[in-house]
C-alpha cells in the first residue's frame, strides 16, 4: 500500500521545551489509522504541523506524494487535508446548512465576478452544494436541526457538524481531533459507521482519540506517542499488549517475568 | 438572521416615501437632516461591511471619508473638474490609498489593526490642518460650488437631496448584494472564526482586503458628497464626531446585520431632531438612549433579537 501522508523527521519546539522531536510515520492510503498517547506526548502539535496550523523546525511532509511543509493552512486543506479541532470550531451564528456551504471545496474555481452576478455556473455549483450539504447533514443525523443556529447544538453534535463540514470540502485526508470526545456514548458506535462509510467512499482518516475501544474498534493501524516521538506502532491488538504502552499510559510497567502465568 | 417576507414590500415603501420627501416638506432644514442622514447612514453600512461582516474595527474609514471629501473639494477648485469626476477622483484616490494601507495590515492582530486605523484617521486630520500649501490649513476650503448636469445645475437642498439619494441607494444596493452573496457568507464566517475557514481551504487575507477597500471607496465618495452639502472643507472634517456617528449606527444596529444598521441609521439621525421639543434635555435624553440600549443590548438590537430566538429554540429543543 503507498502512503497517502509521510512524515519524516518532524520536530517542533516552543521557546526551547521539545513538543515534537524527530517523529516519523505514514498513514497509509484509504486506512483509518488511530493516533494515540498521553497528555503531552505531541500529538497534538503534530497534527498543527501537518495541516499548517504551526511551522516545524525540521522535518518533511508530504501528502500523496506532494511535499506540503511549511505551507499555509488554506493551501494544505486546498491539496486535500482537511482537519478538524480538539475545541470543537464551527460557525455559530450560522444554521447547519450554512456552515456546510461555507466549508465547500466546489466554489473554489469560481471568481468574484460569478459570486457577485450570481452567473448560471455559480447557480448551478450552489444548488449541487446545497443538496450535498443535505445529504451529510442526514448522515450525521441533524437533519430535525438544520435550520437552526449551530450554537444550539450539543458538544458532541458539534462534532458530528464538524465532521459533516470536514467531508463537504472534499478530501483525501481527513484528521480528526478527539472525534468522539464529549459524544454521548449510545452514538459512538453510529460516528464509528459513520466512518467506516466515508472510508469505504475513498477517504483515508488520522484519528486522534482516547477513546481506546473506539480506536481499536475502527483503526488498521495504531501509532503510539510518547514525549514527542513515536513509540511504536502496529495493529490495534499489537498496541494494546505492548508493555511500553502501557508503560507510557501508566508508568508502571509490569516486568514480563514478574507477571502471573495465567495472565501472559 | 433570516428577514421577514415583508422586508421587500418595506423597502419599496421607504422608497417611495424618500423619493417624495422633498414634495412633502419645504423646509430646507429637514431636507439638510435627510440628506446628512443618508451619508451617514451610507457610511455607516460601509464600516458595517469591515466591522460588522469582516471583524476588523477599522477607524481608518474617518480618515478615508476626509481624503474623499478634500480630494472632490481639491478636483473641483484646483483642477476645475466638474463634482461628478471629483466624486469619482475621491473614489479612486481610496481604492488606492486602501490597498497600500490595506495589504499590510490585514495580516496584524486585531488590536494591532485598531491601532493602525487610528492612527491613520489622525494623521489624515492632520495633514489636512498642516499641509497649508494644498489643504488652505485651518481655513479650509469654502465656497464649493453646487454641482450641475448638463446645463441643471443643483442649486437647492432639494435637487442636491437627490444625488445623495441616488448615491446613497446604489451604495447600499452593491453593500446588500455583495453580503447576501457567498463573499458575504465567507466573510462573516471568517469573523466567528478565522482558523475553522483556513482549515477549510480558504485564505481570510483576500476576503478581508477586499472588504476594507469596498468600505473605503463608499466612505470616501460619502465624504466627498457631504463636503459639497457643506459647501466648504475644513480640518473639522475629519473631526472625530463623523467616526463616533458612524460607529454608534453600527453598534446600535448591530454589528453584522444589514436591515438593523440601516434602520439604526435612520433612528439615529431622526432621534437627536425628534428631541428638539425640550432644548435643555436634548443631547441628554440622547445620551440616556445610547446607554440604555448599550447595557441591555450590548449586541445591538438585531443581536437581541437573535438572542431571544436562540434562547426561544434552545427552549423548544429540551
Amino acid at each position: 500500500m503507498s502512503a497517502i501522508l509521510r512524515i519524516a523527521e518532524l520536530s517542533k519546539a516552543f521557546n526551547g521545551v521539545r513538543a515534537v522531536q524527530n517523529a516519523s510515520f505514514e498513514v497509509e492510503q484509504g486506512s483509518i489509522t488511530g493516533l494515540i498517547g498521553p497528555n503531552g506526548s505531541g500529538k497534538s502539535t503534530t497534527i498543527d504541523c501537518i495541516s499548517g496550523f504551526q511551522r516545524l523546525d525540521a522535518g518533511r511532509i508530504e501528502l500523496g506524494g506532494q511535499n506540503i511543509t511549511n505551507i499555509s493552512a488554506a493551501t494544505v486543506a486546498r491539496a486535500g487535508l482537511i482537519r478538524t479541532f480538539q475545541n470543537v470550531r464551527v460557525y455559530d451564528s450560522y444554521n447547519l446548512l450554512d456552515n456546510l456551504l461555507v466549508a465547500d471545496a466546489s466554489f473554489r474555481g469560481l471568481n468574484w465576478f460569478d459570486v457577485l452576478v450570481r452567473t448560471p455556473a455559480f447557480r448551478g455549483i450552489s444548488a449541487a452544494a446545497e443538496d450535498r450539504a443535505r445529504e451529510l447533514i442526514e448522515l450525521v443525523g441533524l437533519t430535525r436541526l438544520i435550520d437552526a443556529p449551530a450554537t444550539v447544538l450539543s458538544y458532541g453534535q458539534k462534532k458530528l457538524l464538524a465532521f459533516a463540514a470536514a467531508m463537504m470540502a472534499r478530501p483525501r485526508l481527513i484528521i480528526l481531533d478527539e472525534p468522539v470526545a464529549g459524544v454521548n456514548p449510545t452514538r459512538v458506535n453510529e460516528v464509528a459507521d459513520i466512518l467506516r462509510k466515508a472510508n469505504v467512499a475513498g477517504i483515508s482518516f488520522l484519528i486522534v482519540e482516547h477513546n481506546v475501544e473506539f480506536i481499536n474498534s475502527l483503526c488498521h493501524k495504531v501509532i503510539v506517542f510518547e514525549q514527542g516521538s513515536k513509540l511504536t506502532e502496529g495493529t490495534p491488538e499489537a498496541v494494546s499488549n505492548d508493555p511500553r504502552v502501557l508503560d507510557a499510559y501508566l508508568g508502571i510497567a509490569p516486568k514480563p517475568e514478574a507477571l502471573p502465568a495465567e495472565a501472559t | 438572521m433570516t428577514q421577514p417576507r415583508w422586508t421587500l414590500a418595506a423597502v419599496l415603501a421607504a422608497i417611495i416615501f424618500l423619493l417624495c420627501l422633498p414634495l412633502l416638506t419645504g423646509s430646507d432644514y429637514f431636507i439638510g437632516i435627510a440628506i446628512s442622514g443618508l451619508i451617514f447612514l451610507t457610511a455607516a453600512a460601509a464600516l458595517n461591511l469591515v466591522y460588522g461582516y469582516a471583524g476588523l474595527l477599522s477607524f481608518a474609514q474617518l480618515g478615508f471619508w476626509g481624503v474623499g471629501g478634500y480630494c472632490s473639494a481639491l478636483a473641483v477648485m484646483d483642477f476645475g473638474w466638474s463634482f461628478w469626476a471629483g466624486v469619482l477622483f475621491a473614489g479612486i484616490v481610496n481604492l488606492l490609498l486602501a490597498i497600500g494601507i490595506g495589504i499590510p495590515i490585514i495580516r496584524t492582530t486585531r488590536h494591532a489593526f485598531v491601532v493602525v486605523t487610528l492612527t491613520f484617521a489622525l494623521l489624515a486630520g492632520l495633514i489636512a490642518r498642516d499641509w497649508v500649501d494644498v489643504t488652505r490649513g485651518p481655513l479650509g476650503i469654502p465656497g464649493l460650488p453646487a454641482p450641475s448636469l448638463m446645463g441643471f445645475s443643483f442649486s437647492t437642498s432639494a435637487r442636491f437631496y437627490y444625488i445623495a439619494l441616488v448615491f446613497a441607494l446604489i451604495a447600499l444596493a452593491f453593500l446588500y448584494s455583495l453580503k447576501t452573496s457567498r463573499i458575504g457568507l465567507v466573510l462573516k464566517a471568517i469573523r466567528q472564526n478565522d482558523p475553522l475557514v483556513e482549515s477549510q481551504g480558504i485564505s481570510p487575507a483576500p476576503y478581508k482586503l477586499a472588504a476594507f477597500v469596498i468600505a473605503a471607496v463608499v466612505t470616501g465618495m460619502a465624504g466627498a458628497i457631504y463636503a459639497f452639502h457643506l459647501k466648504i472643507i475644513d480640518p473639522s472634517f475629519l473631526d472625530f464626531y463623523y467616526m463616533q456617528t458612524f460607529l454608534i449606527i453600527v453598534i446600535i444596529g448591530g454589528a453584522g446585520s444589514f436591515w438593523a444598521v440601516v434602520l439604526a441609521g435612520a433612528a439615529m439621525v431622526v432621534l437627536p431632531e425628534a428631541l428638539r421639543f425640550s432644548d435643555e434635555l436634548r443631547m441628554v435624553i440622547y445620551g440616556v438612549v445610547l446607554v440604555a440600549v448599550m447595557m441591555f443590548m450590548p449586541s445591538g438590537i438585531s443581536g437581541w433579537l437573535e438572542n431571544r430566538r436562540i434562547a426561544a429554540l434552545r427552549k423548544a429543543l429540551r
